[in-house]
């Protein structure tokens, strides 16, 4: 069973490279447009979200909520068009909705800017100088969705499986050569990848019953799906609506489990193997307390020979565990199996004892699979790296490390340390306590000495000569940021202390 | 200059003077953390309630606001809202503003009445506070008029997009695309916003009032990349006015230092409040305590005008019109503080609760 995501963009010929394809493949051909029409009439005023997106606005706190009810209906849409039947599906980012479904064929479809210029000029009778501002404005605006909604650059190549341009190419011949790849056994349908699916899909169905409801529209929660139990996640200032969840929900048979969990925000924890009872657990644990967060159970498999090249697998998963990952690695065996799951069983296990346990996935295929990975985990307040690319010599992994890091950083903005960063920079120990002490008591010997010696320091700022100026300048302006610095941290600090963060 | 003179133009510090402007810099840095801005809107015609010259707290609040913006500045980078790009091209008008700005305040304060013993500093004192009222007045009015409008229109809360879909239209070139905000725009406007930003910055220590809504509203960055490249902007802008107050002698490094004592804890609690209050009710409490300080500015403004004797009342009024514009500028800065801090303790508790109820187990629901 073949399915392939065609990207588009504003390519002209992108439907009728999509329609041959589905005639090839003797499947349904689904479009954005098929989609968005479906959206409208189910109640989502789609238009209203793109033409904020377009006209540059900021999302507020209810678009931010529309957008999530449009890719709750598009997850749902396109996961049970998939498990139905074969499907090719060609529009913007169907190739971001449904991340970790190994067997998808995502196919970027492009031309020469040149032929797009022609195109439009014959299409729209517009001057050459019109195209190009035409080209350029829906280019910009489709980027701007992208960015909008799923915060990805559409240029990125490793989004996708495949880039054609088909300037020089006939459509026959590309859809010719794309069915050839789609019969790949990378992209046959498994088990595993149908599990995937069903998750994604009754966590977007739930995702889209919650926005429908009055009682929990304002409700800014992540829902996640395993195997029938489901997490819905929510900020403390909502445990108000959050009460409601129960009821909305109760109309879903296949929900097996629903568990409802208060967070402020999610801490990624990503590691090559995990160990429930080290000093990074304390420590996550710990934070995630103060700042009533989840903590989301990453786990980075080694790149092996012939995986290298493989899309991302990833399991989303709660409390109980599956094996399962949604990839065709999966049930080559290559994944973690139960015996070796690198110490995940147990550390998440430690997490839903602490009432902190937010998802779990496992990835192979290297940083760029992880960073294709995490792209859709929203509300990310902190990302933990530590003990990663074990199999390597101290002086690589630390390498691979840090440039993980930076990538990472780079594409969530938010910081990324590691673990004993963690232990120095957002929790209080011996080396914080060091640090308030100095910091305290230096600012109170700066004070002292300033309010004893008062008439002579204005003096010296008044000062008339050139010389007396210019120290007079060098002494305010290197004032000022010392004591903002000495003063800053010892106060943070203290506040730290108190668990006001 | 005489020692005499020299304390003469700086104000005498007392314990209770001391606590005052220690209690101004904490609900400055309240408001800062909260709303975003400097907090100067409520710190310097605070500081000159307290009896300090116009020009001597608005360079002390510009040297305050150069050391908090270093290290605001640097965490907000970490989290990935500053836009070094957009700010180093608003930077260079900016810092013509700022010349321009302390140029004018030297003139005023020299021409203004600074010979005369009563009305020393009142005419730098009355520009100060007729550029404060009339920005301010603009700034707290559009900020009422898009709440309601937004909410009337749409039912949601978005700021208001006329400005940028108007400029938009023109495209002005060179169009300048700024990768972290990701908006194109054009580089006459930059620099225009950039010089209003630099000279009320200058004027008034308040730069984020123009150069925060001028981001929104202007350019069609989000809240939070405006936030984070104004205060990269403040520092520089912050260093350069420090720089040039200093130069003419006209920052008490003293109440710099009583701000940040204040400041620095305020600023925490009041960035913790953004967590926990709405959008809606962040920009309504940020809209009235503004229009509050307006108000305030506004009524003391009769006592420079007897000074420089534009009009004249008997001056045993000046304290009644001081100890009310206090009065407001204190009820504005302590009412909105003590809403923020209510908010902020009441989610600090329920966190706390929350906490110790997910210690116990799960917060789990019952299976469906």
């Amino acid at each position: 069973m073949q399915t392939i995501f065609v990207s588009r963009g504003s390519y002209r010929r992108g439907r009728e490279l999509a329609e041959r394809l589905a005639d090839c493949l003797g499947c349904r051909c689904l479009s954005r447009e098929d989609v968005i029409e479906a959206a409208t009439q189910h109640g989502i005023p789609v238009g209203k979200l793109e033409e904020a997106v377009v006209k540059r606005r900021p999302l507020t706190e209810a678009l931010g909520l529309l957008a999530e009810r449009y890719k709750a209906f598009v997850t749902m849409t396109l996961c049970e068009r998939v498990l139905e039947a074969p499907l090719v599906y060609h529009g913007r980012a169907g190739h971001l909705v449904l991340p970790g479904v190994q067997h998808i064929l995502r196919v970027r479809a492009l031309t020469d800017v040149e032929d797009r210029y022609d195109g439009v000029v014959d299409r729209l009778h517009l001057s050459r100088e019109k195209a190009k501002q035409y080209v350029g404005q829906v280019d910009d605006d489709i980027r701007r969705w992208i960015r909008t909604m799923y915060d990805l650059d559409i240029n990125d190549p490793a989004l996708f499986n495949l880039t054609v341009n088909c300037s020089k190419l006939t459509v026959a011949n590309v859809a010719t050569a794309l069915v050839s790849m789609a019969q790949l056994p990378e992209f046959t349908a498994t088990p595993a990848g149908e599990r995937r699916l069903e998750n994604l899909l009754l966590a977007a169905r739930c995702r889209l019953v919650l926005a429908d409801d009055p009682r929990t529209r304002d409700l800014n929660a992540q829902v996640r799906a395993d195997s029938g139990s489901v997490s819905v996640t929510y900020p403390p200032r909502q445990s108000a609506i959050a009460d409601a969840v129960g009821e909305v929900l109760s109309g879903d048979a296949e929900i097996r489990q629903l568990r409802c969990t208060v967070a402020a925000s999610t801490i990624l924890w990503v590691q090559e193997r995990f160990d429930p009872e080290s000093a990074t657990m304390a420590s996550l644990l710990d934070l995630a307390g103060r700042w009533d967060a989840a903590v989301d159970v990453v786990r980075l498999l080694p790149e092996t020979e012939g995986t290298d090249a493989v899309e991302p697998v990833v399991a989303e998963a709660a409390p109980s565990l599956s094996g399962g990952d949604g990839g065709i690695l999966d049930d080559a065996g290559v994944m973690a199996s139960d015996s070796d799951d690198g110490g995940v069983r147990e550390t998440v296990h430690r997490l839903i004892q602490a009432g902190r346990a937010g998802a779990q996935c496992n990835v192979c295929g290297g940083q760029q699979s992880l960073i294709g990975s995490l792209c859709n985990v929203a509300n990310v307040s902190l990302v933990v790296v530590d003990e990663l690319f074990l199999s390597r010599g101290e002086a690589i992994r630390k390498r691979l490390t840090r440039d993980l890091a930076g990538r990472l950083g780079e594409r969530l903005r938010v910081p990324v340390i590691g673990a004993e960063e963690l232990r120095t920079r957002y929790l209080f120990g011996a080396k914080q306590w060091l640090q308030l002490l100095m910091t305290g008591g230096l600012t109170a010997l700066l004070y002292f000495g300033v309010f004893t010696h008062q008439e002579e320091l204005l003096a010296f700022l008044r000062s008339q000569g050139t010389t007396e100026r210019v120290l007079a300048v060098t002494v305010v302006t290197l004032t000022a940021p010392l004591v903002a610095y000495l003063w800053g941290t010892a106060a943070h600090n203290l506040l730290r202390l108190v668990r006001f963060e | 200059m005489q020692p005499d003179a020299i304390l003469g133009l700086f104000i005498h510090l007392s314990w209770s003077t001391a606590a005052q402007v220690v209690m101004l810099g904490f609900i400055g840095g309240v408001l800062s953390g909260f709303i975003g801005s400097g907090g100067a809107f409520f710190m310097t015609p605070g500081m000159m309630n307290l009896g300090v010259l116009g020009p001597i707290a608005v360079g002390s609040n510009i040297t305050h606001k150069f050391g908090k913006a270093l290290v605001g500045s640097r965490r907000h980078g970490q989290m990935g809202h500053v836009d070094k790009k957009l700010s180093v091209f608003m930077l260079a008008t900016a810092a013509i503003g700022i010349r321009l700005a302390v140029w004018v305040m030297k003139l005023m304060f020299h021409d203004g009445g600074d010979s005369h013993a009563t009305a020393r500093g009142a005419g730098a004192d009355l520009y100060i506070s007729v550029v404060f009222v009339v920005i301010l007045a603009v700034v707290s009015i559009s900020m009422l008029r898009d709440i309601v409008s937004s909410r009337r229109a749409e039912g949601e809360f978005g700021p208001s997009r006329k400005i940028v879909d108007f400029l938009n239209r023109f495209r002005l070139h060179p169009m300048i695309y700024f990768p972290v905000a990701d908006v194109r725009v054009s580089l006459w406007v930059v620099m225009i916003c950039g010089l209003a930003t630099g000279y009320l910055a200058g004027t008034i220590g308040v730069g984020g009032f123009i150069g925060v809504p001028a981001m929104i509203y202007v350019f069609g960055v989000s809240a939070q990349v405006a936030a984070g490249s104004e205060l990269y902007l403040a520092m520089f802008m912050g260093a350069f006015g420090a720089l040039n107050y200093a130069l003419e002698g006209m920052v008490d490094l003293r109440l710099t230092m009583l701000l940040f004592i204040g400041s620095l804890v305020g600023i925490h609690i009041g960035a913790y409040g953004t967590k926990v209050v709405k959008e809606v009710v962040i920009r309504l409490a940020t809209a009235v305590i503004i229009l509050l300080c307006v108000i305030s500015r506004l009524v003391a403004t009769p006592v420079y005008l007897r000074k420089l004797g534009f009009i004249r009342f008997d001056p045993g009024y000046d304290t009644l019109f001081q100890a009310v514009s206090k009065g407001l500028l204190y009820a504005s800065g302590i009412g909105g503080t003590a809403i923020i801090l209510y908010f902020v303790f009441r989610a600090f508790f329920e966190r706390r609760k929350i906490r110790e109820s997910l210690a116990v187990g799960r917060v789990e629901q019952a299976a469906v």
